[in-house]
């Protein structure tokens, strides 16, 4: 090499040595940013990071099932689909420039089109529900759309297959699946589900990449099975929907109490609703007025009266009381009878419902005794099986009573109590003076209840109740072939304001078979505006049917004719 | 003396075996992020293996050309080069909004990416036939010619590469031997044509991508979307990193182009900054081995060549890195030899072949 270039080497090595120092300084400063980004101030960056990723999931669940005691469904959940939309991403993805799909929307949907992208207009907003429930045809119909930013999410519907039957008892939800009326209501914590919240890390098209953590598990749905047979039910409210209808009367309720075991079999109201259909929805319809409703018993508070005379030891069957002349006067108030029935024992008391006689008797027990009667029978207390309105009914307290007040107490007045108590209370009397918890749900193992009565008095009250439904009586449209019947009929003036008006409640109410009683049945029919009002013609031949197909369903041996029985039996000897 | 005698191996086939040993661990721990980055896509890391092979042999042959016969073709070399950016312009195939490709039928390829080799090849063999170091004049001459191809790239438009070309041609210059004078007086003259480049000829995008730098939050959805969510990326792999294959954001799909220019982040995310620091350090024994071969090249020209394909080496190191770490505006250039994609790999690599051919021809010379 010559000399000429000698120089220059230099000088490039000296160049050389600047590149080697600007790289080697660029490195490190790549170097310290990176550590910046990694190192020193990571945390925010993870956690913008977690923000872009991590997100709370919640899964899909189902209310609970209910269903009658033999395990037909009441309310069901079917699964649906809700259509909602993100306004923000319709708008961003152009979502309304495809104004035939949403033409095609609002048609499946049966809405007005400009209804519809009036929701969708503010593209600030990020959740509007376009329309809850749809079916899974037109929702697959909807999907198929393919709309920006219109998106479907699976939900449940409530259906009810055995509709207004036992709309009152099973009542309905919201659309968000929230109990309003009925077991849905009192036993919506048992049936409603609570989604289980995980959070998990979601890939930017949202799929699902990991499960972090779970922040709230799931509470699974419980089942209920009631106590309800709904062959019964239906029975019950068949025959009760006849009568209310027949006799142009406003109301009616049905409650059959199965006395082994204090569960409730039917309790039917009419009028009642289609819980399927929400367009009919009116307030008054939703009452479950046989334990909603308190109303002045009347007659069939008769045979407790007689019952608390038996238990203070005033009276035995052998007991004669003058109801001469058919009417007596107390305090300057008078009590009357529909004539004068004379001198009667004890069961005509009650088939002929003489309201001088129990008068009387109510006088000789004092009032504390009877106050005492209606306590143990249940009545001033919610008859307990946890529905929501229910009504303890009125058993009135003061300190002092006139001899008037206490003998209407006698025949039923001055007294409230709802169909489902004088159910409740029949059946106390029924199960030989034992009370025993009543109970919506299936019970598995019968309870014994606790003694209130004298199982002699109440088996001697239930013999004199039989004379009702027998020839002379009352409630002979209440009897039920083959069966010995014990009941009470009762056609109770309404208490208006000021006094009483001109329309009546009539009941029958009863248990059988006597011999060993099975079933405690309440009829109670609201204003009949028919020729007949009398709780034996109007109640009474909805206790007879009910009663009938309930003794049926159950399998009880009718007892009406033991005669026949041993004929039967002596038949058989004979032959052999 | 066994040392000795593999040495020879290596010199008979004009490899020289510290840089490819650098080239091959480089290749290795690329094709492993890019399986992750890609996710795990075996068809595609197959593709990009044969590109690497492909690129391997390029280099092989290359480094068995003399500098001389590089010296002598790398005038035809340029003005092909030329001639292809101009039918780019003219009736070139257009792909991402810009107008890169020619298509020949067989193959698509840049011309731009020729002009990574033919630039500095042709500034070199001009400068070194003049006395060193350069006359003005000369230096004009230079920097035009590093300048013609650099505007044709920049109105494709392909920013990165047109910066990278006119790097390549500017570090001839420099390192022949540039005045600090001069230096000085292109650093103020670059300084005072940026505002006239903002105003007319840089492209909307490329203003906001600038803009985008300074302050990513301006617009977090779009432009500033990608350096975001890069930053993220590498943040959220902390000290350690996530693991191999483990990387959320990456792999979550949350950073766009992992697999091509931003694939840094996803590296940066899986193993973390022990593992950036190990990259890097790679990346300058690379270059430094490169910066040794120019010291010690014994013509002008190669060293020049070397020193220049060396440089561009490391600023196509620095613009990727920096970019996807948030110090430079999003401009495309690949993370060398680790991004996805065919052209650059192959370009770099015919680098090397001729910084290896610069290095290994020497001794021939002096026998």
């Amino acid at each position: 090499m010559n000399k000429r270039s000698k120089k220059p080497q230099l000088l490039i090595s000296w160049r050389f040595t600047l590149v080697a120092v600007v790289v080697f300084s660029v490195f490190m400063a790549l170097v310290v940013r990176t550590a910046y980004i990694q190192v020193w101030a990571p945390e925010r960056l993870v956690h913008e990071g977690d923000l872009r990723s991590v997100r709370t999931m919640s899964n899909f669940v189902e209310r609970g099932v209910i269903t009658d005691r033999n395990g037909r469904e009441l309310a069901v959940s079917v699964p649906v689909r809700a259509i909602y939309a993100d306004p923000k991403r319709v708008h961003e993805q152009n979502g309304l420039d495809k104004l035939e799909a949403w033409h095609a929307l609002a048609d499946v949907l049966e809405t007005d089109s400009e209804k519809l992208l009036n929701k969708v207009k503010d593209p600030k907003r990020r959740f509007v529900y376009l329309k809850r429930q749809v079916s899974p045809a037109i929702a697959g119909y909807i999907e198929k759309l393919k709309i920006p930013g219109v998106y479907l999410k699976a939900e449940s519907r409530r259906f009810y297959p055995t509709g207004e039957v036992s709309a009152h008892l099973v009542g309905f939800t919201n659309i968000d699946g929230a109990g309003q009326e009925g077991v849905e209501q009192s036993y919506n914590h048992w049936l409603s589900a609570e989604a289980g919240k995980r959070q998990v890390r979601k890939d930017r098209a949202g799929r699902v990449i990991e499960d972090l953590d779970v922040l709230s598990k799931s509470k699974d749905s419980n089942d209920i099975v009631l106590s309800i047979d709904q062959r019964l039910q239906a029975i019950a409210y068949k025959e009760l929907k006849k009568a209310v209808a027949d006799n142009q009367a406003t109301a009616g309720s049905v409650v059959v109490i199965d006395i082994q075991t204090g569960e409730v079999l039917a309790m039917a109201n009419s009028p009642s609703f289609n819980p399927n259909d929400r367009k009919q929805f009116k307030g008054f319809l939703f009452r479950n007025r046989a334990i909603t409703d308190a109303f002045e018993p009347g007659s069939v508070f008769k045979p407790f009266t007689v019952l608390t005379a038996l238990e203070k030891g005033v009276v035995d069957d052998e007991t004669m009381l003058n109801t001469s002349p058919g009417y007596m006067n107390i305090g300057g108030r008078r009590v009357r009878d529909s004539r004068n029935y004379g001198t009667i024992d004890l069961t005509t008391v009650i088939q002929k419902s003489s309201n001088v006689a129990t008068s009387q008797l109510a006088l000789k027990v004092g009032v504390n005794s009877m106050i005492d009667t209606f306590y143990r029978l249940g009545f001033g207390n919610d008859a307990g099986l946890g529905l929501v309105g229910e009504s303890a009914g009125q058993v009135p307290q003061r300190s002092r009573w006139s001899d008037f007040e206490l003998a209407t107490l006698s025949f039923g007045y001055g007294v409230m109590a709802t169909p489902l108590q004088i159910a409740h209370a029949y059946a106390t009397v029924g199960s030989a003076g034992f009370a025993k918890p009543i109970s919506i749900l299936k019970v598995d193992k019968a309870e014994k209840g606790k003694q209130v009565f004298n199982s002699q008095n109440t088996k001697a009250l239930l013999e004199m109740m039989e004379s009702v439904t027998l020839e002379g009586g009352t409630g002979r449209k209440a009897a039920v072939e083959g069966y010995r019947i014990a009941g009470k009929t009762g056609t109770s003036r309404k208490a208006i304001r000021g006094g009483y008006g001109d329309d009546y409640v009539a009941i029958f109410a009863g248990v059988a078979p006597l011999t060993n009683p099975r079933l405690a049945i309440v009829v109670t029919v609201d204003e009949p505006q028919g020729d007949t009002y009398y709780g034996g013609s109007v109640s009474g031949p909805v206790f007879s049917k009910v009663m009938e197909a309930g003794l049926h369903f159950l399998n009880v041996a009718p007892d009406a004719d033991v005669k026949q029985w041993v004929q039967l039996e002596e038949l058989a000897d004979a032959r052999s | 003396m066994n040392k000795q005698q593999q040495q020879s191996i290596w010199w008979r086939l004009h490899i020289d075996w510290p840089l490819l040993l650098g080239l091959v661990v480089l290749c290795g721990v690329g094709s492993f992020i890019l399986y992750s980055a890609s996710g795990e896509s075996m068809a595609m890391l197959n593709r990009q293996l044969v590109r690497v092979f492909f690129a391997f042999v390029v280099m092989f042959v290359m480094a068995q050309i003399s500098p001389d016969v590089y010296a002598r073709w790398a005038l035809p070399l340029f003005l092909v080069g030329l001639i292809m950016l101009v039918m780019v312009l003219v009736f070139g195939h257009v792909g991402k909004g810009a107008q890169r490709w020619l298509d020949l039928g067989v193959v698509r390829f840049q011309p731009s990416e020729i002009m990574k080799v033919a630039v500095p090849l042709m500034v070199a063999s001009y400068i070194s036939k003049h006395s060193l170091p350069p006359k003005f004049t000369v230096l004009l001459v230079g920097a035009a010619i590093a300048i013609a191809p650099t505007l044709l790239i920049a109105r494709q438009p392909d920013l990165g590469t047109s910066l990278l070309v006119a790097a390549s041609g500017i570090f001839v210059l420099f390192l022949a031997g540039m005045s600090w004078a001069l230096v000085a007086a292109a650093a103020a003259a670059i300084a005072a044509l940026l505002p006239v480049l903002w105003y007319f000829f840089m492209h909307d995008y490329q203003r906001q991508r600038v803009l985008t730098l300074l302050n990513p939050e301006r617009d977090p959805l779009n432009t500033g979307y990608h350096i975001i969510q890069s930053k993220i990326s590498i943040g959220s792999g902390g000290l350690s990193g996530k693991g191999w294959l483990q990387g959320t954001q990456s792999q979550l799909d949350f950073l766009p182009e992992r697999h091509t220019d931003f694939i840094f982040a996803v590296f940066a995310e899986e193993f973390g900054y022990i593992g950036v620091i190990l990259l890097l350090a790679l990346y300058l024994y690379i270059i430094a081995r490169g910066l040794l071969i120019a010291i010690q090249a014994q013509t002008a020209f190669g060293r020049l060549i070397a020193g220049s394909l060396t440089l561009t080496f490391f600023v196509y190191v620095f613009v990727n890195i920096g970019m996807v770490s948030g110090l430079l505006p999003v401009v495309g250039v690949p993370l060398p030899l680790i991004s996805y994609g065919g052209t650059s790999i192959v370009t770099l690599m015919a680098g090397f072949g001729v910084l290896m051919s610069v290095h290994t021809h020497k001794r021939l010379y002096a026998q």
